[in-house]
Parts: structure tokens; C-alpha cells; sequence
């Protein structure tokens, strides 16, 4: 996934449409956009950076995980098994990127009530298991991008093969010099980021 | 989501309601649940993506907190904080005691009922007004006249774009000089499809210099950042008038010529020479070297400057007039003003100058028109001061002079101009001139539009829009008379209000002095929350949400773009009302018949909605609401596409045309660049003023730009050393979504969201560190509110900004009621005259206020905020 950080807003949008998607449970949102300033008043930058998984090539979740449950699958994509997660949370302390979020106890957002939503998509959410951002993997099996690529307002995002050269997100790389967070951690993340 | 074994699997076309940009939905359900929402790629409007709010309407459908059944106060005593102490009643008590109420109105004044609403809703608010027109009140008033409402900015719409709003040409602009408006960063008009559009333009390169006090979602995605000291906009806008006209000598003669009132020949009492048969204005004309009426045949060429004796009078070109007032308005006049170093003024100036290209055309759609890239924003945070006329005038000035007016790349009124298009039934509406040649609109969303001027009846509303009617929008005049009609000679008092959705108490100013104007009326809310201002009310009605109602329409004259296509849309429910909610529109049919005022009512149905034979209302039976719906989509786009159609479709578009876009060079209506009418209007508000007894400082109602101070400005109380701002984030809507716990969970990962943001160094000075609880105390009202603070660099170091309408009260509100939830900015803004702006009744939102660090947490009544700024806080709150 390609995120441009010149066309992102920091509108949130990504991360409640996440939310809605992948209907996560209070407290957790698999998709956070945070605010990055530097410079001294009045030559300021501010930036926002969307963050979530960052599907990493060499995933050191998965290398600490006891029972297998963190898996890639073929695509790269690094997913979680939530029958065999333990709930360790060993993925957690390993994830440099700390997109990694762990549900103590079913919760809903309006304590005493579940809402019909909550009633239809918590059955998903498991207490006790670790869960994060799949790149809406269900969503990619019917042939639909991820939801926070489909409803970026800002069309910021663009999903695609990172292996094809001719794809439009490797372009976009070499087009806009597309970069990794903390590349020097040799996790080789899947998402790259085009300068603001 | 997942959706096997579902007996039910539905995409619903429909529309939100949660902002007026109206953007489209697809709406899926499943077994009866909303499960998602997502924008409809279908639609123009929107192209399928959506704003965080927009994606969050589940929780607000869903939400326990909503009033589900009709409830009455029980406590005679009202108050800010007074408990209603709501007793349930039926629907048929419900509507008996409000038609009995408004039965015994109607007979004594009609005018004594007063109507409130939000500008979120435009498919109830509007229909509303249909029913107290007939009812026979002229009196509403829209929220946002304190913080949202573009006021004198929607007035210059009126006079210079034909239009209630406006917006960068997208497409083609190349230089954006944005005084603070939220545009393409998720609020202003059009959030969603802005934000695609702007944020396409700054790949394609345009420059966007952004001139506002705090680093702003918006100025965040700027090119360059400038920051400026609060109110002093015009001051800055009248520098780069003075450089352009002045030191660049840079402007469009020919645009100035054939459309603007520039070449009219102003007399020494400041009004047109007009010529003596048909009195219309005059211009000279150079190479005849004589006066001629503005539209004559025989006019060679028109002159822009130099002084000419007509008749024996002295009379110079409006725009020669207009050079000399700028004379004295220099870069190092500005400069102690704005804070702004005249050198930048200067570039700013020079580089829009070029970037306006004067005299290069481009060809669109087969057509050469002329290419004028750059464009002037600005809505509530340059306009809503003390001087808002004068300051806006000034703003607008800078896309005039350059001729970048409604043309390719420059600044585009939203859909000024339709030629009419047979096929969808979309009637023509298309700017044109009056006797005196100046621009009256094609459409205005109200009737009558600002211009031609209407006539001045001081007594008439209950907000001052009678006596002064310069004010388009929502008068911050309200509150003022409401709590004291005799003295504005208003033969009334309001005693009722038909309460829609607004909640004023928070979105105006001083919630104690707005509360003493509205606690002896008899309220009735049609209210999805029990918000603060249905603690005053007497009646509560379940409202049904956007998500549950059907509408007559769901787009209005700024749901659409200016550029790309013509859109419109369905507005139905996706799932029957819950509990015993109902839609507003059903209500106020339900009254129509208890009232007895089917005749009048669908009278000025058959007229506001344009409905056409055979589909107008007859008076002698009684229509349903889905009915009235259908009458008025097959009148507007003819038989085949009634409301069954829409239902089915959702979205009806086809392109605009090029003359509809940049309808201007092929326009003969002129705009105003001297405000000659203004002049004499005020005469005319002055006289009536002093007739009622009121002193009116009309002295603002003038035909040139200035920068005059508001009272924030000469503030020299000691310890009063920062202007308190307020902006808006696109996380919430005004005051309304506050009670959403998606929307909570974002704003919290948001450091500005919930806190205060102040100026790093400003802050350490006073011994203020990041998260440190203050206190902001307001010279004006007194009040004090307290937050957490957000230092940040991006910010003027005089300056502090508050974000949206947080600091709920309400005890029904309970996630927005928490500690820690945003601030009230309205407690620090005074409620009074000396406060508005005269000619617009704009609100003046600047104001001093002293930062001090709070000694202890504690909490005052109008303070809740506090803010998460740990990254992780999301694990803090997960526990475990």
C-alpha cells in the first residue's frame, strides 16, 4: 500500500471506516493517524501520518509467536488466527510499529446497551486474542480494496503489488520517491509512504 | 462485513445529513441492520468516499441516548442547568398541546412564534419554513450565527458570485490564498468532494499560501504558512490592494470594464452620475471624450481613470475612486496591523499578481476564456468579526481587480448558472442585470436575494434582518431583541419556538445571556438528543435521523460542486424509524390539518417547491408526505423519474457545460466594485433607527473597503494578552455529533482535538508545560473555561484555538458531558450589539482572554476539555 502523505488530510476518515468495516471493538483501532510537527514558529510543519499495520516482509511478530497464529499469507499479507492465538501478547513487545492491539474483555461503546451493529460484528472480536489491520482481507477475496483505500476522501491511498513493477503503487514509489517508516528496523514494511 | 446466511442483504441509496455538504450514501443492510455506510461512487458529489462523520452514522442510528418517545418538562423552573425533570407522554398529548398553542398564536400574532433550526438539516429546516410562512412568522434563525454562519460572506455571494458560496476552480487554479476557510481539509461547503479535488491540485502544483492565526488542517497542507493576528485580514488584503494598484500597477482593465460597475462615474456625494432621461449611471467615455449611459451602443471605450466635469459636477470612474481610497493602506500600514512583515505582503502580492496572468486565455470546451489562476478563500474565521462587511469587501476586492471573478482557474460561485437542461427538467436560472446594471442572481436559496436592495421595515422580525437587510444569513441580533422587543419597537415578544435540531445555547455565544432570551418561550424540540438547549424546552419530540426519513429533497445550491457535474439525489430511510421516533416533515403535515391551514400551507407548497400541474397540491384533499415527495421530483424531472426512481437510483447527474462553470465573460450583469448602494441603504437604517429610538453606529454601511478594529483589538486589560480563536476540525459538525463514540475515539488521538492549542514558547513563558489544565478567562463575559493545553509551534504566539463545539453540560449527553471532551468557546464571546457587525449582523467572534495555569483540576460549568496525547492511549484505555 502506497500512502501520500501530500494528499492526506488527517481527516480520521481511514480510521473509522476501518472500524466500520472490520466492526473492532472500543479502544481499538487498528488504524490511527497521528500529527508529526517540527520547525520553530513561524517556519512550521505539521504532517499527519496514518499508521496501522504495516505488513512487514519480515514480520517479527510472527517470529515470536508460540502457536502459529500469526501467519502471512501467499500475498504478503501478515494476518492472525484468532482460534490459535493465545492471547501472549509476545507480538505486541515484538511489533516495532505498535499497531498491534489486544482485547481484554467484550466491551461495547455504550456501557449496558449493545447496539444492533455491535450485536451483528463483535461475533468477529474474541476477548483475549490479539487482533490488527488484515488489509481487509475479506474484503480483497471479493475482488474489493481496502476499506480505508476505497473511502480515503483525499484519495491518498492506492492498494496493489509491491512485486509487479508495473503496478500503479510501484510507480508511485519511484515516481515520488515512496519511503518506509524506520526501514533501518530491516522488517521491510509494505507500506511506503510519498513525502508531504 | 460478513454476510452469510443473511435472509436480507441490501444496498440502499440515500444521503447524509450529518453537514450540509450532503454527500451521497449506499447504505448496507443486513437482516435489518445498518452495517456500513459508504459514499455512492454514483454521485457527483462525493465520488464515493466519505468523512469520518459521514462514515460514523451507525453509532448516531444506533445510539441509546436518542430521545425515543414524546416528553414533557415537569419543571416549571428553567435554567442552564435546571433539570427538565421529562415525564413520557403519548404522541397524541404531544400534538394536542403543541396545535393547541399554536392555534391560540396564530389567532392573536402568528409573528410571536419563532423558529429555530441547524443548517445540517436542508431537507426539514427549509420545509419548516414553509409551514411557519404560512403559519405567518417571518422570524428564524439558523444556527451558526455565532461561529459557523458565513453571514456577510454569503451576502458578497449574492452581489458577486450569484451564488450562496463559493470555491476555487480546482481544476485549474494555481494560486490559492486562503484567509483561514476550511476548504479541501473536510469542512466549508462540499467536504468530501473537495478534499479529492484540492488535494488533486496540490499534486498538479497549485500554490496554496495559507494566512490564518493557527496552523490549521488546512494551512497544515498549505505551501506556505502565514501566521496573522486575528480580525486583521482586511488589513492585509487592503496592503495587497495598495500594491497591486499602487507600486504593480496590475489589474484586469478589460474585466473591469465590461463587468464591473469600475468605469461608473462616481459624484462628489459619493453616488452615480446618472443621465437624465432614464437614470441610469453613467461612464466616460475617452475617445469621445464625453459622459454616456453605462449600456449605450455608442460607447468606444470606457475610462478607469482621471476626473471629468460632467453637467458642471466633478465625477471620476468608480475604480479611480477606489485607487485613491487604497492610497494610504501601504504593505508598512499593514505590517503593526497584521503582524505580517510588509516584505511578505509585498511577494504575496507580486506572486499573485503574476499568477493571475491578466490577459491569457485558455480554451474549454471549444471556447477561448479568459485564464485568471488564482483564487481568494475565506469564510467564518476573516469574516466573523466586528467589521464584516468592510472586511469581506476588502477580500473580495483581490479577485475582482485581477478579473479572476467566476473565469477558468479563478474563484467560482457554486452553481451561479444553469442553462436549463431539457432532458432532466432542470429549469434555467441565470444571473442577470438590474436597471443599473448590476448582477442580480439567477437563484438564492431564500427569498428575496440581498440585491436589489429590499426595503428597510425596522419592526418586522424579531432579529434586526427587518431593519437592516443586509444581514443573508443568521442575524447575531437575535438574542438581543428577543430579551428586549419594546426597546427595538418590535410590537411582540416570541412565545413560542419551534425548535429543529439546532443547539443554540452552544453554536451562538454566551449560553447564560442566549438562555435568559429563550427561557419564558414555550419550546418545543423535535430533537434527536437531549442537548443543552432542550433543557429549556417544554415539549420533546422524537425526530427521526437522516437515516430514517424520507425528504423532498437532499441537495441544495451548495451541496455541488462548482466544476464537474450537476448532481441530485434521494433522501429516504434505510430503516423504519426506531421506537416511536417520527420524521419532522410528517409532524408539521399532522399540524397543517390540526391548524387548519391546508390552503395556505400548500399554496406556498405548490410555489417554493416549483410544483407543476398536474402535479400541484389541491387544497381540497389532504396529501401523505411520500406523496408530496413524488409531486415534487416528477415536477422537477418530469414523470418518469418520480420518488420511486429516485429510491431505486439514488442519483440523477449529467455534466455542467462550460458557460454554466464560467458563466461570467459571457455575462452582461456587472458586479460592484464600489458598493455604491450600501451608502444610501444605511441612510435609510440610520433614519429608521433613530425613528424606534435605537443608537446604530451605521457608519460602516459605506461603498469602499477598510480595516477598522474590533473590540478585541484596543483590549489593554492587563493580563488579557491572548486573542482566543475557534476552527473546525473534520471530525465533528458544529455542536451536534459530540455524543458519537467513533467520533470520541478519533478526536482523542487528535492533540488538538479536545485540547487548546497555544504557542510552545507563549506557553513555557507563562509556565505552562504540554497537558497542563488552564484556565482562559474571558475580558468580555467573565466567564472562564478550562482545558488542557497543546503546544504547538504552529501557532501565532498571541494566539489560542479552540476546535469545534466540545465542553457539553448536558446530563443526557453522556459522552460528550465527560471532563475532557473540548471546550465552549461561546462563553467567552458577549451577546450584544457592540458585539455585530451593523450591516451584516455578523457576530464578532474575536476576543481577549487571560491563560493562566490551573492550580488544581477542579471543574467549572463550562469547562470540560482535556486532551489524550499519548499515541498509545488507545491501549490505555483497553485494559489489560
Amino acid at each position: 500500500m502506497v500512502i501520500d502523505l501530500k494528499k492526506c488530510i488527517g481527516c480520521t476518515g481511514c480510521a473509522l471506516v476501518c472500524k466500520a468495516e472490520n466492526a473492532t471493538p472500543p479502544g481499538i483501532l487498528w488504524l490511527r493517524v497521528v500529527k508529526h510537527e517540527t520547525g520553530k514558529y513561524p517556519q512550521v510543519r505539521r504532517v499527519s501520518v496514518p499508521l496501522q499495520c504495516m505488513h512487514c516482509a519480515e514480520p517479527p511478530c510472527m517470529e515470536v509467536c508460540p502457536t502459529g497464529a500469526t501467519f502471512q499469507h501467499p500475498n504478503g499479507i501478515v494476518d492472525i488466527d484468532a482460534e490459535l492465538c493465545v492471547g501472549c501478547r509476545y507480538c505486541m513487545m515484538a511489533c516495532p510499529y505498535d499497531q498491534r492491539f489486544f482485547l481484554s474483555a467484550e466491551r461495547t461503546y455504550f456501557p449496558g446497551h449493545t447496539t444492533p451493529f455491535e450485536q451483528a460484528g463483535y461475533q468477529r472480536h474474541q476477548a483475549g486474542v490479539v487482533s490488527k489491520c488484515n488489509f481487509c482481507t475479506p474484503r480483497l477475496q471479493r475482488g474489493l480494496e481496502p476499506a480505508c483505500v476505497a473511502n480515503c476522501m483525499s484519495r491518498a491511498r492506492t492498494f496493489g503489488d509491491l512485486d509487479d513493477s508495473n503496478s500503479e503503487v510501484s510507480k508511485l514509489i519511484r515516481d515520488r520517491a515512496g519511503y518506509q517508516l524506520h526501514p533501518e528496523l530491516g522488517t521491510n514494511p509494505s507500506i511506503y509512504y510519498l513525502p508531504p | 462485513m460478513q454476510t452469510e446466511n443473511a435472509q436480507e442483504d441490501l444496498w440502499i441509496p440515500t444521503t447524509c445529513g450529518l453537514c450540509y455538504s450532503v454527500c451521497a450514501l449506499k447504505v448496507h443492510r443486513v437482516n435489518g441492520t445498518v452495517i456500513k455506510i459508504e459514499g455512492n461512487p454514483e454521485s457527483a458529489t462525493n465520488r464515493g468516499r466519505l468523512c469520518p462523520r459521514g462514515v460514523s452514522g451507525i453509532m448516531l442510528l444506533y445510539d441509546p441516548n436518542r430521545v425515543n418517545v414524546p416528553l414533557k418538562r415537569t419543571n416549571p423552573n428553567k435554567g442552564l442547568d435546571v433539570d427538565p425533570g421529562w415525564k413520557e407522554i403519548t404522541w397524541e398529548e404531544a400534538i394536542d398541546t403543541v396545535a393547541e398553542r399554536l392555534r391560540k398564536i396564530r389567532r392573536e400574532d402568528p409573528r410571536k412564534l419563532l423558529m429555530t433550526g441547524t443548517v445540517t438539516t436542508q431537507d426539514e429546516v427549509p420545509f419548516s419554513r414553509f409551514f411557519t410562512m404560512a403559519f405567518g412568522t417571518p422570524n428564524g434563525w439558523n444556527s451558526g450565527a455565532g461561529n459557523h454562519c458565513g453571514t456577510a460572506e454569503h451576502l458578497y455571494g449574492a452581489l458577486l458570485h450569484a451564488s450562496w458560496a463559493k470555491q476555487p476552480d480546482s481544476d485549474h487554479c494555481r494560486y490559492l490564498l486562503n484567509f483561514g476557510s476550511g476548504v479541501g481539509s473536510g469542512s466549508y461547503y462540499t467536504v468530501t468532494g473537495m478534499a479529492q479535488r484540492i488535494a488533486e491540485a496540490r499534486l498538479r502544483g497549485m500554490k496554496h499560501v495559507a494566512v490564518d492565526p493557527f496552523l490549521s488542517p488546512s494551512a497544515e497542507k498549505a505551501d506556505e504558512w502565514i501566521p496573522i493576528r486575528p480580525g486583521t485580514d482586511a488589513a492585509f488584503a487592503l496592503a495587497m490592494l495598495n500594491v497591486l494598484l499602487h507600486e504593480l500597477n496590475v489589474y484586469d482593465a478589460e474585466y473591469l470594464k465590461h463587468h464591473t460597475n469600475g468605469p461608473y462615474l462616481i459624484g462628489a456625494d459619493g453616488s452615480y452620475l446618472r443621465d437624465e432621461t432614464e437614470k441610469v449611471p453613467l461612464i466616460w467615455d475617452p475617445v469621445d471624450a464625453a459622459a454616456k449611459p453605462f449600456h449605450s451602443p455608442e460607447i468606444k471605450d470606457f475610462a478607469l481613470d482621471g476626473v471629468y466635469a460632467v453637467d458642471g459636477q466633478r465625477a471620476r470612474p468608480a475604480f479611480a475612486v477606489l485607487k485613491e481610497h487604497l492610497a494610504p493602506f501601504t504593505a508598512e500600514w499593514a505590517e503593526p496591523i497584521t503582524t505580517i512583515p510588509a516584505a511578505t505582503i509585498r511577494r504575496v502580492a507580486k506572486e499573485f499578481a503574476e499568477e493571475a496572468r491578466i490577459g491569457s486565455t485558455v480554451v474549454i470546451d471549444g471556447k477561448a476564456l479568459p485564464y485568471r489562476p488564482v483564487a481568494v478563500m475565506y469564510f467564518k474565521g476573516a469574516q466573523g468579526h466586528k467589521n464584516a462587511l468592510l472586511n469581506c469587501m476588502a477580500l473580495e476586492l483581490l479577485t475582482e481587480i485581477v478579473g479572476a471573478s467566476n473565469v477558468p482557474g479563478g474563484l467560482l460561485g457554486m452553481n451561479s448558472c444553469s442553462v436549463g437542461e431539457p432532458e432532466t427538467g432542470q429549469p434555467a436560472w441565470i444571473p442577470k442585470a438590474d436597471r443599473d446594471g448590476l448582477m442580480i442572481t439567477g437563484y438564492w436559496p431564500s427569498f428575496p436575494p440581498p440585491y436589489p436592495p429590499k426595503e428597510v421595515r425596522a419592526t418586522e422580525t424579531i432579529d434586526l434582518r427587518g431593519l437592516i437587510p443586509t444581514c443573508p444569513g443568521s442575524s447575531g441580533a437575535l438574542p438581543v431583541v428577543m430579551a428586549d422587543p419594546k426597546r427595538f419597537a418590535v410590537p411582540y415578544q416570541i412565545e413560542m419556538n419551534l425548535h429543529l435540531g439546532s443547539n443554540y445555547l452552544m453554536t451562538f455565544a454566551d449560553p447564560e445571556a442566549v438562555a435568559r432570551a429563550f427561557q419564558n418561550v414555550f419550546q418545543v424540540s423535535f430533537a434527536l438528543f437531549l442537548d443543552e438547549s432542550t433543557y429549556l424546552s417544554d415539549i420533546v419530540l422524537p425526530a427521526a435521523s437522516y437515516l430514517e426519513r424520507l425528504s423532498h429533497t437532499a441537495d441544495w445550491m451548495s451541496s455541488n460542486a462548482a466544476v464537474g457535474e450537476w448532481c441530485y439525489h434521494v433522501r429516504q430511510p434505510v430503516v423504519d424509524p426506531i421506537a416511536q421516533r417520527r420524521s419532522v416533515c410528517e409532524v408539521l403535515l399532522e399540524l397543517v390539518e390540526r391548524l387548519e391551514m391546508r390552503e395556505e400551507f400548500y399554496a406556498f407548497i405548490n410555489l417554493l417547491l416549483k410544483l407543476k400541474e398536474p402535479h400541484m397540491l389541491d387544497p381540497t384533499r389532504c396529501y401523505s408526505w411520500s406523496e408530496i415527495v413524488d409531486r415534487r421530483y416528477k415536477s422537477v424531472f418530469g414523470e418518469a423519474r418520480g420518488l420511486e426512481w429516485f429510491k431505486k437510483h439514488g442519483v440523477l447527474k449529467w455534466p455542467k457545460q462550460a458557460e454554466e462553470v464560467y458563466w461570467k465573460p459571457s455575462s452582461s450583469a456587472r458586479v460592484p466594485i464600489y458598493f455604491e448602494w450600501f451608502k444610501t441603504l444605511g441612510e435609510k437604517v440610520k433614519a429608521q433607527a433613530d425613528e424606534i429610538g435605537i443608537e446604530l453606529d451605521t457608519s460602516a454601511f459605506q461603498p469602499l473597503p477598510e480595516w477598522r478594529p474590533c473590540r478585541a483589538h484596543e483590549e489593554n486589560s492587563p493580563g488579557y494578552d491572548f486573542y482566543a480563536i475557534y476552527y473546525k476540525l473534520p471530525m465533528q459538525t458544529f455542536s451536534g455529533t459530540y455524543d458519537n463514540p467513533w467520533l470520541d475515539e478519533v478526536c482523542q488521538t487528535n492533540p488538538f482535538a479536545y485540547g487548546v492549542a497555544i504557542n510552545a514558547s507563549a506557553a513555557r513563558q507563562r509556565g505552562i508545560e504540554e497537558g497542563d489544565w488552564i484556565e482562559i478567562t474571558s475580558v468580555a463575559t467573565g466567564h472562564t473555561v478550562r482545558g488542557q493545553a497543546a503546544l504547538t509551534e504552529g501557532i501565532h504566539p498571541e494566539v489560542i484555538a479552540i476546535a469545534g463545539c466540545g465542553g457539553h453540560w448536558s446530563k443526557y449527553l453522556p459522552i460528550a458531558n465527560q471532563d475532557g471532551k473540548g471546550l465552549c468557546f461561546e462563553w467567552l464571546i458577549p451577546v450584544g450589539l457592540d458585539n455585530v457587525d451593523i450591516p451584516s449582523l455578523t457576530q464578532d467572534t474575536c476576543v481577549k482572554v487571560k491563560v493562566v495555569k490551573a492550580t488544581d483540576r477542579g471543574s467549572k460549568r463550562s469547562s470540560r476539555s482535556s486532551r489524550l496525547n499519548d499515541l498509545n492511549h488507545l491501549n490505555d484505555l483497553n485494559p489489560g
